[in-house]
């Protein structure tokens, strides 16, 4: 244990990198996972169209799907000898992202299309009879739905900076470039390196709860 | 002036319905759940579009589709006021209100002093800064209203405004509304189910039934000449339809449900006949005389008529069904009780005949 304050309160260098590398990556797919599933979420919540419940129960599996899973058809994706092996992105750090946000995004869909149906169920009739343009309308029901947005945001960071499967598959989990607080620890168990592996595991979890924090203070604070 | 005439099909029902609404009146839209009333202020509004037809206001064409013209419902000028009034939940009722007006982007200057003439003939004042769900039922009605009165439509949409009350809320709230869209120069539009709403605050009436107008016009109009049963149950009175031979003085029209026996129905062919529930008399026993008209039956429903109680709407149970109106003492003279068989009878001079 002693070990393990040690390296947390030494200053190292590589930790830091890890953890900088970590906050990155998973930031990066989180923001493109609200840029693409909340107008898909909020398609769905919205709209009448053959195939909606189909696609519903899609969005519902893939928000369970196994993040390893994930990992494996993303990695037969950027393999050199796969169909986007020519874009060299394979045991990148761009390939954790794509696969993080492959993770990330049905629970974003799912938690937006939630969020807008909780509305009141004619507020968009009522955005567009009062002169609101499609894009003003989304707008404003997003901030409606603010509540249930964060939650799409917290839901999809915490699912994506936690899992090791998808990242240890795609990244390679290479030390100067691709190894991240999960892959890391695994690292460190398979060595033996036990109180290094529970120190970053700690480490883990305090990142985890800070970002969460952060994000209900914001939550909390703009529904009073 | 709205004009309005529009095939629309949605899930297998279809509307087909054409009516006009002037300026300063108030055209109420009546009709049972899912006779596509509704649709039709949807299409008005433009948050639907039609399949077929043309709607304009005055020389503005806000649909024709044959045409190319399908102006969405955010650049039509209306003011919507929906059923569940759908205030926004994060807003106050001063920013709830203030927000078309910043959507159509109004001058800066002139928004917050609308917003507050507004308010203020609302009876809102005290309240701009609390959030909807802090307001009662009423108070949330009159900030869905100002809402879009501040707008000053040319066309006023009001989807059932009075559903969401409780019965003491809408008494109150129902005096304050008619007084107010009376005061109005706007085109207004109200969509109800209530018989009660239509008769309140209908200028002039629009029946709908089953995705098609059976009737419209005044008041008056459909009490003196409805044409279909909804509309004469709507009015609380009787109809007949069938067809007479040619003849003066006392004939017969045979109607699907037996005969009725009419005076002075002028020229033969299909006509409608009314007899207003004071002319039917009620007996506990087959009665005697001639020129009568008698159908037999059991009483429904014993109805006592605001505001005294002193007249009794009695509903029967006969073929076809028949409302008649009596006194208290007829009631209790006759012993008048729900699921007694009563004979109703009404004379020849009591109905009246139109086509």
């Amino acid at each position: 244990m002693g070990e393990a304050v040690a390296l947390l309160a030494g200053g190292d260098a590589e930790l830091y990198r890890i953890i900088g590398r970590t906050l990155a990556i998973s930031a990066v797919a989180t923001v493109l996972a609200m840029l693409v599933g909340v107008p898909l979420g909020y398609g769905l919540a919205r709209g009448r169209f053959p195939g909606r419940t189909l696609l519903l129960g899609a969005v519902n599996t893939g928000m369970g799907m196994p993040p390893v899973v994930v990992g494996l058809v993303v990695w037969l994706l950027l393999t050199r000898s796969g169909p986007l092996g020519r874009w060299e992105l394979i045991y990148t750090r761009e390939a954790m992202v794509l696969a993080q946000f492959v993770i990330a995004t049905p629970l974003v869909v799912g938690f937006t299309a939630a969020s807008i149906q909780s509305l009141p169920a004619q507020l968009p009739d009522l955005l567009t009879s009062l002169g609101a343009g499609r894009l003003r309308k989304l707008w404003i029901l997003s901030r409606e739905a603010r509540l249930g947005l964060l939650a799409a945001v917290m839901a999809g960071f915490g699912a994506i900076v936690s899992e090791v499967g998808a990242s240890m598959t795609v990244g390679g989990n290479l030390r100067d470039s691709t190894r991240v607080l999960t892959t890391a620890i695994v690292t460190e168990t398979s060595r033996g390196n036990l109180p290094v592996a529970l120190a970053l595991g700690g480490l883990l979890l305090a990142l985890a709860f800070a970002v969460n924090l952060l994000l209900t203070l914001v939550q909390q604070r703009r529904n009073g | 002036m709205l004009t309005l005439d529009v095939v629309s099909r949605r899930g297998g029902f279809e509307l087909r319905a054409g009516f006009a609404a002037e300026r300063g009146l108030t055209t109420v839209i009546v009709g049972e759940s899912g006779a596509g009333k509704t649709t039709l202020l949807r299409l008005a509004a433009g948050l639907d579009q039609p399949e077929h037809g043309r709607i304009a206001l005055d020389d503005t064409v806000y649909a024709d589709p044959g045409g190319g013209i399908r102006v969405p419902a955010w650049r039509r000028d209306i003011g919507y006021v929906a059923q569940d009034y759908a205030l926004f939940p994060h807003l106050t009722v001063e920013q709830n209100v203030a927000f078309g007006l910043r959507a159509r982007a109004a001058g800066r200057g002139t928004i917050a002093p609308r917003v507050a003439e507004a308010l203020r003939r609302a009876g809102l004042v005290g309240l701009a800064g609390r959030k909807p769900a802090m307001l009662s039922g009423g108070q949330q009605q009159r900030a869905a209203l100002a809402r879009a009165l501040v707008l000053e439509p040319a066309l006023l949409l009001l989807d059932e405004p009075l559903a969401a009350l409780d019965l003491q809320t809408r008494r109150v709230v129902r005096g304050e509304l008619r007084d107010l869209l009376r005061s109005l120069h706007c085109v207004t539009l109200y969509v109800t189910h209530s018989p009660l709403e239509a008769l309140l605050f209908g200028d002039r009436i629009v029946v709908i039934e089953g995705g098609r107008v059976t009737q419209t016009g005044t008041r008056d109009e459909l009490l003196r000449y409805p044409r279909s049963r909804y509309v004469a149950e709507l009015m609380g009175t009787n109809l007949f339809a069938g067809s007479v031979g040619a003849g003066t003085g006392t004939a017969t029209v045979r109607t699907g449900e037996g005969e009725v026996a009419v005076s002075e129905p002028g020229a033969p062919g299909e006509m409608y006949v009314t007899v207003d529930p004071r002319q039917i008399t009620l007996h506990s026993h087959p009665p005697e005389g001639s020129a009568q008209n008698v159908f037999t039956g059991p009483i429904l429903e014993l109805a006592p008529e605001p505001p005294s109680g002193e007249r009794i709407r009695v509903a029967l149970g006969t073929r076809p069904p028949l409302v008649a109106e009596v006194t208290r003492e007829a009631v209790a003279g006759l012993s008048l009780h729900e699921g007694m068989t009563v004979h109703a009878s009404f004379k020849a001079t009591g109905t009246r005949t139109y086509r």
